[in-house]
């Protein structure tokens, strides 16, 4: 464990810490009781000091609680996207290529076509027709990254099935489901998994700019996104308020895409990095 | 295969992608609810009423002849009526599209003479640990960096000190064009940081794999000089894969300006659609939507088109290509 710790690369690990202690720090207030994230503690948007360290918001609420909520709802709502667009990504773009022609080409163009769309603009407009929440923040997500993530696990799977091995099996009488589940998939799962992390990455970028334009997650909730956009009317006078979510949201990002960087040199040193 | 039978095809296959665009955006705005009759008239409408506005926006129509009609009118440059102000979209927008068009081309323009630099730097630095893992944290630092954070602390740092540029104001170049500079220089910034970050990652990566190619090998060999090597073997064949992701950058710009003019103030088509989408104003959302995707299907095929161009194979279909 050890020797295999001190072959990791230093930016995956130190991304792989920051990601673990985020998530241990979201979780704080579950392990310590009295820490309120919703209740009135002190003056309205007092600095950081040492009673509230990263100071108070507009309502007089401290900021330190809010922040680990929003890290929490952040991640679960990433979290629980990208397994849904992940797990739908690889089962849409395996189908396409194991069954080839015209259904192949359906795929193709569907996915070409949402990716066409940009990711804000699309985010915005599911909101409007799912109703602005958590909920359609997630959807969104869902709807952004699903079409990204077929184009990469595709462009694998294309590379699979035309190799001998694969062929040999269908000569043999293989089924296609056999053919997908038993030579495909296990051969592109180092792929999946490596798009994957960075689809969470796009995704806490997403919620963030939903959220920040007031069609994710709704007050009293908070989001790392909706925390920057509550704060940013006292901007000038209060920039703990927003600047100070905002920092977190990217050392979140970034140590998503730390470990995703390790993640694809370990599992997928081949593929340049396709989703962006 | 010739290239003008390539780029023939390849107009075919943006054609076909965007049918399934308005479809898309078609089924989208059907989803949405409320209906026209509502946003135009309120809720205290009389039946008459509704009929009325029913039969002027032909929402009489089976749902198919409603789609035809609309894609009808759109390829002959009609993108329908505002709601709130009852003019043609397409006015609004022309209106709105200067500011837009300047934040972009500013963003685009920094990320390419930013990131293809240090993306050649970078490629070329060979396997020293340090500055690669300098690199690598930098670029992916910076596509970390949301758009809205970077944007915010911008927004705090200059509007608290008397720092040249300005932000919150935005000044039209036919007015003062030094002041439209100080107005549009930061949002770009913004904008563009993204775009640095990943042209210099796909430049990298791109010198890093023609390196090991034969012909640069040969050119070491035969001792052609180091700049010559560069220019003419390693930058021209390492211009695809950059043109492509300038191509797929256009797209995400288009997302950001929304984000950008929101935080700037900058009276562009980013704040009209956001404005847009608060008042209900399905005609203008759904014109807007569209043509954004255009925007990204025609950029993405003028640049498989230009590559087509610059590299003889890529028409010939000798290289494989799987979407089209």
């Amino acid at each position: 464990m050890i020797r295999r710790l001190r072959k990791t690369d230093p930016l995956t690990l130190a991304g792989g810490v920051m990601l673990a202690v985020l998530v241990l720090m979201s979780l704080l207030p579950f392990v310590l009781p009295g820490v309120d994230a919703r209740s009135t503690v002190g003056p309205r948007l007092s600095e950081p000091s040492g009673s509230w360290w990263f100071g108070t918001d507009q309502l007089g609420r401290s900021i330190l609680p809010r922040v680990l909520e929003g890290i929490r709802t952040t991640m679960l709502i990433s979290l629980a996207a990208v397994v849904v667009a992940t797990t739908l990504a690889t089962v849409i773009a395996v189908f396409g290529v194991v069954m080839g022609g015209w259904v192949d080409q359906v795929v193709v163009r569907t996915a070409d076509a949402l990716f066409a769309f940009p990711a804000v603009l699309l985010a915005i407009v599911i909101a409007t027709v799912v109703g602005p929440g958590s909920v359609s923040a997630a959807i969104a997500i869902v709807v952004i990254t699903t079409p990204l993530m077929v184009r990469a696990i595709r462009s694998g799977a294309v590379r699979i099935i035309d190799r001998d091995f694969v062929t040999t099996s269908y000569v043999g009488g293989a089924s296609r489901l056999r053919i997908a589940t038993r030579h495909v998939v296990p051969n592109i799962a180092g792929l999946v998994v490596v798009q994957a992390t960075y689809s969470a990455s796009i995704a806490m970028l997403t919620e963030g700019a939903l959220s920040f334009l007031g069609f994710g997650v709704q007050a009293p909730d908070a989001s790392l996104g909706s925390l920057v956009q509550e704060g940013n009317v006292y901007l000038t006078i209060a920039p703990w308020v927003t600047l100070i979510p905002g920092a977190v949201l990217a050392v979140a990002i970034l140590s998503v895409n730390l470990v995703g960087d390790g993640l694809r040199d370990a599992l997928d040193p081949r593929t340049v990095r396709t989703l962006t | 295969m010739g290239v003008a039978l390539f780029a023939l095809r390849r107009l075919a296959g943006a054609l076909l992608t965007l049918v399934v665009v308005t479809l898309l955006v078609f089924v989208m705005m059907q989803a949405v609810p409320g209906g026209y009759e509502d946003i135009v008239l309120g809720p205290f409408a009389t039946e008459a009423q509704r009929a009325e506005v029913a039969e002027r926006y032909g929402l009489d129509e089976p749902v198919p002849m409603q789609y035809v009609r609309w894609v009808g009118g759109v390829v002959q440059g009609d993108l329908g009526t505002s709601l709130s102000s009852k003019t043609p979209v397409t006015e609004e927008l022309g209106r709105r599209l200067m500011p837009t068009l300047q934040v972009v081309t500013l963003a685009l323009l920094m990320a390419v003479l930013v990131g293809v630099p240090l993306g050649i730097a970078g490629g070329l630095s060979g396997s020293n640990p340090v500055i690669g893992g300098a690199s690598r944290f930098a670029g992916a630092l910076t596509i970390s960096l949301p758009d809205f954070v970077v944007g915010a602390t911008l927004v705090y740092l200059f509007s608290v000190h008397e720092w040249w540029f300005r932000v919150g104001s935005y000044v039209a170049f036919s007015d003062d064009a030094i002041g439209n500079v100080r107005s549009i220089a930061l949002p770009s910034f913004t904008l563009g940081l993204f775009g640095v970050a990943i042209i210099m990652r796909t430049q990298r990566d791109a010198v890093r794999s023609v390196l090991t190619e034969p012909y640069v090998v040969a050119a070491v060999a035969r001792g052609a000089r180091p700049l010559t090597i560069i220019r003419r073997h390693i930058l021209r064949n390492s211009a695809i894969p950059v043109m492509t992701v300038i191509a797929v950058l256009a797209g995400a710009f288009i997302s950001g300006t929304v984000i950008v003019e929101n935080l700037f103030s900058i009276p562009g088509i980013g704040v009209f659609f956001l404005n847009a989408v608060r008042a209900r104003d399905y005609a203008v959302v759904q014109a807007a939507v569209l043509l954004s995707a255009l925007t990204f299907v025609a950029s993405s095929m003028l640049a498989d088109i230009g590559y087509a161009v610059l590299d003889p194979r890529v028409g010939s279909g000798a290289s494989a290509r799987s979407s089209g």
